[in-house]
């Protein structure tokens, strides 16, 4: 209709002429009908123009269509159409977006293509349907959700995350990243890499390199990633940092050396999150961080001023380590601390019960896979009777037993906050269930609470599951809104334990 | 609400299922402690199974009792557990493979910690061995170098080497063991990978098993949900649609009873009707035939009243001519009027005009009349003033000639009266006595006796006061005689103290300072004499007045001390209480004497003093307003001065002058009869007869 609509204003000026003339009406109409298709290019039909003029005539109007199949009106493109079609071809050129009206603009960007140059792109368009199209074209899998729900800032981090992941230090020019920033600085809040290339050696004798320290260290140098620094301190809203220092699908090139997290890379890492004061999440995943490595991370977040997150998991981070991250709790605004899957023992889990007993920000707290034993968990569990501010703990897999469970019983009808206790995989025992029972029974706010594979009586299982379905029941009276049923116990998602 | 047992039960169904995919490649694997707990679970959850069917059956009675809310909800609520059940489940099922893998882990790292730590002794015990040997070897080293046959030598060599042989073959050993392990470690490497991938492929299928489950149960239940709403919409459907009938079946079968109930009322209303409009139609022909008859007459009187009316109309018509020319005589007349009325108008101007010029004129006239009326005033003063110093020049006049003619009267008087005593004396022989007359001590003229002011009289009083002690009726009779008689100077005394108490307030606060240090009796005099010029009393009458008001209103007030309807309070009633009490308190302090000089003893309250002195005052200003005091004086007082001028005339009575006379004769007699020379004797008696 628009098409049509749009037509008919263009024809005005010819139209007027033949208005005029309107009177030989269906005589002359029938005689023209024959000879109008070769010459109908730029004139428009006279019985067109006629049902214009007066109300009375639309129905020969509507007759007259009907009876010329082959006329067409789309065979007549609008000018604007032109010069649309022109400014999408020139875009890269002379990029022309915002002098046009909204109309024009939606028309210009539905019809752009995705491979522009970001250059020109980057900071002119704000469209999402054209990021979008941007992003389905090179990534068949894009959950927008987490990114914000922005198809730019999707297209941007990931295409940031790619260059990061495929950049090899010493071959690779800095500057194609480099180049990047200004454009992209605006849009990118999380960077979430999960490779990074080691320099490419000559092609040595392989066998050397692959098993023994020594040569490592001695190659160590030669090994630094890519240094992040020069990067985060241009993208000046990143929020979040996911890192994992290690190489995807090796496959049977498998080295040691291709996961070294070197200590020039750890120190030039500790400046890079100590300058971005934006930071909120920080993440460093399966990559041989050990207690001194930590240490210096952990350092140069001491009072980072917005810092929430800290994720240490799958590391080989021990008691120094923990003692470090103990210190970290009493100095920052922590929210949320990770240390799955690393080998701290009873004296580290002491040392962050003592900065947990007095903490009042930390909500969730993840031991999982760690062996603080009994004595790490009594500690905690007494923190826990003096802190009211922790929700989540996570201790499965930490060869806890009986007294810890007998202590963690007295805790549970005392603590107000805990929702969520993670208790599997470890050797609680039938009296120890019974314990945990009973603490159950005076409890009103805990909502999961995780005892699978730890030996714990059917019986007390089942009555603690009874317990937590009631306190449920009660939340969700208390919120009317169930949403914490659909909270999964783990979020994890698979794990590969052969690290 | 909530079911809670089933959730647990739910919990044990997925540990069995769990246990059958995941532990059932690990019952193949050389973990004896995994296949154990595998096949205890699965022990454990047969007796759930049956528990699970009794707290089913629970629960069915349970959700019973829900009955009599309505189905939607039930179904609603019911999904929703069975939903929540299925999340909480499906996130169960899944997440246990990475327990077990977190379980297998650590089992994994207990016997790696084993493994190591055997290998490690292993290892130790293998060096200790190791090195003894090889000191065994060194130390035979230095034994074959002591030896000399070489027989000895070689074979020590050999047993050497076979040693060393022995001592690397161990090492070999040792390091093809390691390498065992190693390559047994790869293997296992290689299978915990093959494992893993088999454990996310679980995973992966789970997941999508449950992301599948879940989307058919939400849709089942949502489905069900619906039929269940659907059910209850129907129902409540067809409950309200026989709800509906019924309702419409009661009302139809209402609305047949109305309708019949009409039906008869509409019978019997026209049964009703018709009687009424037969009744009518009879009332209406009678009221016809009388209607009629009434219009007959009333065409009569119309015909009457058309002939009147005609009679009116022309009348009238006439009355109209009449009119119309009286109209136009109006009209001129107006006309007339109007200009009569510009032509007054003019005329008011004029006189306004005028009016205004005459009051200027008159305003001038005015003003030179006041001015000329302040001279006249001037004048008069001047002329007053001329007039009062004539009369106090008259007066002076007056007095002289008067004292000089008294001074000559008395002369002559004197003369008559030595001669009379001469007369007496020497030519009768009789004794003499001199004539006491009035007149005759009266120095200056009659009317100008001083008067004695105020003050003068008020010292005169307390002078009294003083030597009242002694002399008291005496000097009362002797000074006071001018007094009104009732009157006492003990009485007005104490009325005077008693004034020059009360009334402070009229002396000057600056005199009251002065005074202070003065005598009693001076201090009371200087009071009442400012008192005094305060209340305008300057000559003595004044002050007789004023002692006499003091009485007269005790006495007035005497009978009731607190009325006030007596003929002096009736003109001021207000001040006149305040007088009584004041006068009463005066009369409290002379009680002792007053009581005795006075007929009504009432005492005068100090209060009433006030009271008093003011209607005093009052009354004192009337007479004074009126200015001529003076001349009215000299009229009364002429009549006296004849009277004092004749009695002068009259000193020597008549009988002395007829004596004089008879003494006159009788000495002419004498004379004659001297100058003749006869008969002196009897003219000398008849001399001394006539003189008897």
């Amino acid at each position: 209709m628009q098409e049509t609509l749009a037509t008919s204003t263009l024809s005005v000026p010819s139209r007027s002429s033949i208005s005029t003339q309107d009177k030989f009406s269906t005589a002359g109409q029938t005689s023209s009908t024959g000879p109008r298709p070769p010459r109908h290019s730029i004139v428009p039909p006279p019985s067109k123009s006629k049902g214009w003029n007066s109300g009375t005539k639309f129905h020969q109007m509507r007759r007259t269509i009907a009876e010329d199949t082959e006329w067409s009106l789309a065979i007549v493109p609008l000018l604007t159409e032109l010069c649309i079609q022109h400014i999408v071809k020139n875009f890269q050129n002379n990029p022309l977006l915002k002098q046009l009206l909204p109309a024009h603009q939606q028309k210009v960007l539905n019809l752009l293509s995705p491979d522009l140059p970001l250059a020109v792109t980057a900071n002119l368009i704000d469209d999402e349907n054209y990021w979008r199209r941007c992003c389905t074209q090179r990534w068949p899998v894009c959950h927008v959700a987490k990114h914000g729900g922005s198809w730019k800032r999707l297209f941007f981090e990931r295409h940031l995350e790619n260059l990061i992941k495929h950049f090899i230090p010493g071959t690779t020019d800095p500057a194609v990243i480099l180049d990047l920033l200004p454009l992209c600085s605006n849009y990118v809040r999380r960077l979430r890499v999960d490779q990074f290339l080691p320099p490419v050696q000559l092609p040595p004798p392989p066998g050397e390199l692959s098993d023994s320290g020594s040569d490592v260290e001695l190659e160590e140098p030669a090994t630094d990633h890519y240094q992040l620094r020069d990067l985060v301190a241009g993208l000046s809203h990143l929020e979040e940092l996911d890192l994992v220092y290690g190489v995807k699908d090796c496959g049977m090139n498998f080295e040691w050396n291709l996961f070294l997290f070197t200590y020039r890379d750890c120190h030039s890492l500790a400046a890079t999150i100590k300058a971005c004061h934006t930071l909120k999440i920080f993440r460093l995943t399966r990559s041989k961080v050990d207690d001194d490595k930590a240490r210096i991370l952990i350092r140069s977040l001491l009072d980072h001023p917005a810092l929430e997150e800290l994720d240490l998991s799958h590391n080989l981070i021990g008691d120094r380590g923990a003692r470090a991250a103990a210190k970290l709790l009493s100095h920052s605004h922590l929210r949320v601390l990770d240390l799955a899957n690393n080998q701290v023992r009873a004296p580290g889990a002491q040392s962050l019960a003592h900065a947990l007993a007095h903490n009042t920000n930390l909500t969730s707290l993840n031991l999982r896979l760690n062996c603080i034993e009994d004595e790490g968990g009594q500690a905690l569990a007494h923190a826990l009777q003096t802190n009211r501010c922790l929700t989540t703990l996570h201790l499965g897999g930490n060869d806890l037993s009986e007294p810890t469970a007998t202590l963690l019983a007295q805790v549970l009808a005392v603590n107000t906050t805990l929702t969520s206790i993670n208790l599997s995989c470890n050797h609680i025992g039938l009296d120890g269930g019974k314990q945990l029972l009973e603490g159950m029974s005076d409890n009103k706010t805990l909502l999961e609470f995780d005892l699978r594979l730890s030996d714990v009586a059917q019986e007390s299982e089942y009555l603690i599951g009874q317990a937590l379905c009631a306190n449920r029941e009660a939340a969700r009276q208390r919120a009317l809104n169930p949403s914490h049923f659909m909270s999964p116990v783990m979020a994890k998602g698979p794990e590969n334990p052969a690290g | 609400m909530n079911p809670p047992g089933s959730l647990g039960v739910l919990e044990e169904k997925e540990e069995e299922h769990l246990s059958t995919p995941i532990l059932g490649p690990s019952i193949h694997s050389d973990n004896p402690q995994k296949r154990i707990q595998a096949r205890r679970l699965r022990i454990a959850a047969r007796p759930e199974g049956r528990r699970r069917e009794v707290l089913g059956e629970y629960l069915d009675g349970k959700k019973e009792s829900e009955e009599d809310r309505s189905k939607s909800y039930r179904q609603k609520e019911e999904s929703r557990l069975k939903l929540a059940k299925l999340l909480l489940c499906g996130t169960e099922l899944v997440t246990n493979i990475q327990v077990a893998t977190d379980i297998r882990e650590i089992h994994r790292r207990v016997e790696e910690e084993e493994i190591k730590r055997q290998r490690l002794e292993k290892l130790e015990s293998e060096v200790k061995t190791s090195q003894d040997k090889f000191d065994e070897i060194t130390a035979k080293w230095e034994e074959g170098k002591q030896k000399r046959i070489p027989q000895d030598l070689w074979d020590m060599l050999n047993t050497q080497q076979v040693h060393c042989a022995g001592l690397i073959e161990d090492k070999n050993k040792l390091i093809g063991e390691l390498q065992q392990e190693l390559k047994t470690k790869d293997d296992q490497y290689v299978k915990d990978l093959k494992k893993q991938s088999d454990d996310i492929c679980l995973l992966l299928e789970r997941m999508e098993e449950q992301v599948k489950n879940v989307m058919k149960t939400f849709r089942q239940e949502l489905n069900y949900i619906e039929k269940a709403f659907e059910v209850e919409r129907q129902e409540l459907l067809t409950s309200t649609k026989k709800k509906w009938e019924r309702a419409l079946q009661a009302h139809s079968a209402k609305e047949l009873e109305y309708l019949m109930n009409r039906i008869k009322k509409v019978e019997g209303y026209e049964k009703q009707l018709n009687k009424q409009r037969i009744w009518d139609w009879e009332d209406y022909n009678m009221i016809k035939i009388r209607l009629e008859q009434d219009v007959q007459v009333l065409e009569q009187q119309l015909q009457q009243m058309k002939a009147t009316y005609q009679l009116n109309q022309e009348k009238l018509e006439y009355n109209c001519q009449v009119l119309k020319k009286r109209d136009e005589e109006s009209t001129v007349i107006k006309s007339q009027q109007k200009r009569k009325i510009n032509r007054l108008h003019d005329t008011l101007n004029n006189l306004r005009s005028k009016y205004a010029q005459q009051i200027k004129q008159f305003q001038e006239e005015n003003q030179s009349l006041t001015s000329d009326y302040k001279r006249l005033v001037m004048q008069f003063k001047e002329l007053q003033k001329a007039m009062r110093h004539f009369a106090v020049v008259d007066d002076k006049q007056f007095r002289e000639i008067w004292l000089m003619n008294e001074e000559e009267a008395k002369d002559l008087m004197s003369r008559a009266l030595d001669v009379d005593r001469i007369i007496h004396t020497h030519h009768l022989g009789l004794p003499w006595t001199a004539p006491e007359f009035w007149f005759l001590r009266n120095v200056g003229p009659l009317s100008q006796q001083p008067q004695k002011s105020a003050t003068q009289i008020l010292e005169e009083v307390l002078m009294q006061a003083e030597e009242e002690g002694m002399e008291e009726t005496a000097s009362e009779a002797e000074s006071y005689l001018d007094l009104p008689k009732q009157i006492s100077a003990k009485t007005t005394r104490k009325i005077l103290m008693l004034l020059c108490d009360e009334s402070g307030f009229l002396i000057e606060s600056k005199l009251l300072s002065l005074l202070l240090p003065l005598e009693k009796n001076e201090c009371y005099l200087l009071r009442l004499d400012a008192i005094f010029s305060a209340l305008g009393i300057e000559s003595e009458d004044d002050l007789y007045k004023l002692v006499n008001f003091f009485l007269k209103y005790r006495i007035y007030h005497s009978p009731s001390s607190q009325e006030q309807t007596s003929p002096m309070s009736a003109l001021e009633p207000g001040e006149q209480t305040d007088l009584e009490g004041q006068e009463e308190e005066s009369l409290v302090e002379g009680k002792p004497e007053e009581k005795e000089a006075l007929p009504s003893p009432r005492l005068i309250h100090p209060n009433d003093v006030l009271k008093i002195l003011e209607a005093f005052v009052m009354g004192l200003k009337k007479p004074r307003n009126s200015r001529a005091p003076v001349k009215l004086k000299y009229v009364q007082d002429n009549s006296k001065d004849s009277e004092y001028w004749e009695a002068l005339t009259t000193v020597i009575p008549d009988t002395t002058q007829s004596l004089w006379d008879a003494l006159y004769t009788g000495l002419e007699k004498y004379h004659s009869n001297q100058t003749k020379p006869r008969g002196p004797g009897p003219s000398l008696a008849e001399d001394g007869g006539g003189l008897q």
